[in-house]
């Protein structure tokens, strides 16, 4: 315990002096990044170990006289805390070079005071072992993420942003917090302890409240609207660290609640399945209709979240009808994939942080041919967006396989579970398919043919501190992808935390699953490696000339013929309008002699379209009728103090 | 094991040949005479001899595209029990890795496509990955109605052996189903008439075609080597669904694999000499019947097979 602190004290240092040399803005930014990556380098060596050796530790300390705040690394917070270090721990190298660009130093060392924040309280909210130390770092996660998120309040549209997340994330804990005060309610402990003794009616409203309250942290439909405009908002190294781990603390906080709940009921899964498949799809679709880089990236966030909660269903599923192997099978395989997703994710982000940095733009169509200039940063994100498509050899392959696996070995269980398991596989093979339209049209777009508008022309990238982030993290999509068992190993660790009581669970099949993964991908290799070498032996001593590209006939093509990511998607959109209204916007041609004419087009998110009818404008309502309560008038206010003490006193 | 492997090689020395004879079946409907028989042979010998021309847009990934195409349908076919023998590889959950490698290669031959900055391939691209999205659900449908009869997650356990006539045994009618949607399925993957056509001369209307018209030489014919391994890899798998049957003589269930693939590779031609294209956007119509039909055998299975 005693290195996990000293890790998460490093940081919050590297944050804290960054701020006060927040004048000499080299100085400061050169502290942060030294203490930030250091502490998260500590910081992540100790979670490995405790995954690799299993190992527990606890630390309890006494706050205000009153209550304890007590921490704890059990086998799935070291999962979750080996994710967050290792992701920040490259966003912060990223932010180096990123933030050089900046002016004013005060600006970067807020930002860099709040990342710290942000990191030390995500350490915190996954090793808090009892409900006061756990909400507390919540909030502290949640309100530095804010100012994160508001970092270029200059526009309205980041503090606009700012402001539904803001929203969001409170309305979330309020959830989190009422399921917390049932618990309370009825164990009378603070403590993460499993439940005994608890009516299984109030164990499945804590489950529906605390799914709702994580949920909205986590980005799972209809809760996700924060989430495509927050996360564009913040620069690329926190959107990174949002995405790539942030959110991934909801997922933490239902696994957590469902371990102490410890009741195996199948109502459980098939909530998180289908809440999993509906995030998936939709999250999917919506990705497939952005024009801003970052904004699609946000909403396959919501799909991964998506994928993680089919798992996790499955994994319940399994549970709850006495079938470890499916259970194991499930959990392992999102519990995986969390750390995938945020190692993808984040390599994403950086990428796009990269073209954003260099071209100013984020919006899809108007780049184009960035690889001739960006070969790092083009190969690896190309390698990232293999990986989010879950193709082998890359790691999202191995988690969605796991799944597949599962939920597989879930259909000869009973009817229900059957028909779950047929949603599962088949939202799992349709979001398969759609992420990889979505991530060929936002490489081919972005990175292929030719620059689209001037900003994107004779691109060059450099700096070196974000290079580095993005190929170790390029490296690692590859090398979980092809050997996957030592993270499998991880994950089962992680889900033994869970107390499935089973007891220990069996290695052996797993080894067997991941053993041929990397059979598949060493063999992939190989046969990719001879059809070169047959290649290459065609093509000795022949003459290769450079040309234009074949018009079909067509003399005088320009740039701006070429195929864009809206038409690319048009056809796809238009199966799913159902679920993704497309709103246009196109003045027609008139006249001998038209003027000029434009198009826009914007995908509708269903869940954003109707917050406004059906959430705030009763809301609204409500409140426009209590405000006479609001007159200013502090007397009375005092006497509104008075009264509710008054009151409250009667239920003591 | 070399058993499998020389069969292995045979399919893919073979895929060019079946291939050819869809042509020849189609100059028949048209009253030609047609190219000869072994046109594709030919044709990979002249472009394998040649060079290449690249645009000055493209970049490696445009050289990739057509390596890991043909590498992804090489492996699949890796994977499959051809005439009924043993696959050379297999474990369990390969179907899930072969699905998802033919993934790859189509994330590979869209991205050599977006490389040449051509609107027309950007077209076939865009198609190209939208109509797969509904295979793919329809493909894993039919996954499932194998894992409910056999319970196994491999490729040999539905196709190597006695395996495929136990099928037919315990669910026979729905398999019925399952072969014309998996019929419908190769249309797409492989794209044939009714959803694209190979043989128009306009650019607009083509979809596979299309991503590939700025390949030349060695890479166009690793390209067109996939498509027929790929072509091969789908027929492999119906010709073992109608004609399963085992029997001692020798070389018996080779002779039933011919047989069928002919049956499929007739089945093609006849397809495309009476039928027109469908528009693009009742493509997704027709291949959605495949998933209702697997999605139906799979329902009544739920009462045959307990």
């Amino acid at each position: 315990m005693c290195q996990f602190f000293s890790s998460t004290f490093i940081i919050l240092l590297g944050g804290f002096l960054s701020l006060v040399f927040a004048r000499q803005k080299k100085f400061s930014k050169v502290i942060a990044v030294l203490f930030l990556s250091g502490g998260c380098l500590l910081g992540l060596l100790d979670a490995a170990a405790k995954l690799l050796n299993p190992a527990g530790a606890s630390a309890s300390f006494r706050y205000l006289d009153l209550f304890f705040l007590s921490f704890h690394v059990d086998g799935l917070s070291a999962f979750f805390l080996t994710a967050i270090f290792a992701v920040s721990l490259m966003a912060a190298i990223y932010s180096f070079h990123y933030m050089e660009n900046e002016e004013g130093g005060i600006k970067t060392g807020v930002n860099y005071f709040f990342f710290s924040v942000l990191i030390a309280s995500m350490a915190l909210v996954v090793t808090a072992a009892n409900i006061l130390s756990f909400m507390i770092s919540w909030e502290m996660m949640s309100l530095s993420s804010f100012f994160l998120v508001i970092y270029s309040h200059e526009s309205a549209e980041n503090r606009k942003a700012g402001y539904l997340y803001f929203v969001f994330t409170h309305v979330g804990a309020m959830f989190v917090l009422a399921a917390f005060g049932l618990i309370y309610g009825h164990t009378g402990s603070f403590e993460f302890a499993p439940m005994a003794g608890v009516p299984e009616a109030v164990k499945i409203l804590i489950f529906v409240l605390s799914f709702i309250g994580f949920g909205s942290k986590a980005g799972v439909f209809p809760f996700h609207v924060w989430l495509p405009h927050a996360h564009p908002a913040a620069p690329s190294h926190i959107s990174a660290v949002m995405s790539g781990v942030m959110i991934k603390t909801g997922i933490y906080g239902i696994l957590r609640i469902y371990a102490i709940l410890d009741f195996h009921t199948p109502v459980f899964g098939y909530i998180t399945l289908i809440a999993g498949v509906i995030s998936g799809i939709l999250g999917v679709v919506y990705a497939l209709g952005q024009h801003d880089i970052k904004r699609l990236l946000a909403y396959h966030s919501v799909e991964n979240i998506g994928i993680i909660l089919i798992g996790l269903g499955i994994g319940m599923i399994g549970a709850a009808t006495g079938n470890p192997l499916v259970a194991v099978l499930g959990f392992a395989g999102g519990i995986l994939h969390v750390l995938n997703h945020s190692v993808f994710k984040s390599l994403l982000f950086m990428g796009a942080g990269m073209v954003l940095h260099q071209t100013g733009t984020r919006s899809i169509d108007a780049l184009g041919g960035l690889l001739k200039g960006m070969k790092i940063t083009g190969t690896t994100f190309i390698i990232g967006s293999l990986a989010i498509c879950g193709l082998p050899p890359f790691n999202g392959f191995v988690s969605e396989f796991f799944i597949y696996m599962g939920s597989f070995k879930a259909i000869p269980v009973g009817s229900i579970s059957f028909a779950m398991s047929v949603f599962a596989i088949i939202s799992l093979a349709v979001i398969g398919g759609l992420a990889l339209a979505c991530f060929t049209k936002v490489v081919g777009v972005v990175f292929q043919g030719e620059p689209r508008t001037k900003a994107a022309e004779n691109v060059k990238e450099n700096g070196l501190a974000m290079m580095v982030p993005m190929g170790c993290l390029a490296a690692a999509c590859v090398i979980i992808g092809v050997f996957p068992k030592v993270f499998i190993d991880m994950a089962l660790t992680a889900v033994q935390a869970l107390g499935l009581d089973y007891g220990r669970v069996p290695v052996e099949p797993f080894g067997q699953i991941t053993g041929n993964i990397t059979f598949a991908a060493l063999l992939f290799f190989v046969v990719v490696l001879i059809v070169m070498g047959i290649r290459s032996i065609y093509y000795k001593n022949k003459t290769t000339t450079k040309s234009g590209t074949w018009g079909c006939g067509f003399t005088q093509p320009t740039v701006k013929m070429q195929y864009t990511g809206s038409s690319y998607a048009g056809s796809i959109l238009e199966f799913f309008s159902a679920a993704a209204p497309l709103s246009e916007e196109h003045p027609p041609i008139k006249g001998r002699f038209p003027l000029k004419t434009h198009y826009h087009s914007h995908v509708n998110d269903i869940a954003e379209l109707h917050m406004k009818n059906v959430v705030v404008r009763p809301v609204f309502y409500l409140f426009d009728k209590l405000r006479w309560m609001q007159h200013g008038d502090i007397h009375l206010y005092i006497g509104y103090i008075l009264l509710a003490i008054v009151l409250l006193l009667f239920f003591i | 094991m070399i058993q499998s492997i020389l069969l292995w090689l045979a399919a893919i020395l073979a895929a060019p040949f079946f291939s050819g004879l869809i042509l020849k079946i189609k100059a028949f409907f048209g009253g030609k005479k047609g190219p000869p028989i072994l046109i594709n042979y030919y044709t990979l010998i002249k472009l394998f001899k040649k060079g290449s021309v690249y645009s000055n847009s493209t970049t490696f990934m445009f050289k990739l595209g057509p390596v890991i195409s043909l590498a992804a349908s090489v492996t699949a076919l890796m994977f499959l029990p051809i005439a009924g023998y043993d696959p050379v590889f297999s474990f369990n959950g390969d179907v899930i890795f072969v699905l998802y490698a033919l993934g790859l290669g189509r994330f590979f031959t869209i991205a050599a496509a977006m490389d040449t900055a051509s609107p027309f391939e950007g077209m076939g691209a865009a198609r190209e990955a939208y109509f797969p999205i509904i295979c793919e659900a329809a493909m894993f449908m039919i996954l499932i109605f194998f894992y409910r009869i056999t319970g196994e997650l491999q490729l040999s356990a539905y196709f190597a052996g006695s395996n495929t006539q136990s099928m037919w045994s315990s669910a026979g009618a729905p398999l019925l189903f399952i072969v014309i949607s998996f019929f419908i399925i190769l249309l797409t993957e492989n794209s044939r008439v009714p959803v694209d056509d190979p043989a128009t001369h306009l650019e607009l209307t083509m979809i596979h075609e299309v991503m590939v018209l700025d390949h030349s030489g060695p890479d166009f014919a690793l390209i067109e080597l996939g498509s027929f391994c790929k072509l091969i890899f789908y027929s492999t798998i119906i010709s073992r669904m109608i004609l399963p049957f085992e029997s001692a003589i020798f070389g018996f269930p080779i002779v039933m694999y011919i047989a069928g693939l002919l049956v499929v590779y007739v089945a093609v031609g006849v397809t495309e000499s009476v039928t027109a294209r469908y528009r693009m956007d009742k493509v997704p119509q027709f291949v959605l019947t495949s998933f209702a039909l697997a999605f139906f055998a799979t329902i009544i299975t739920l009462e045959f097979v307990k």
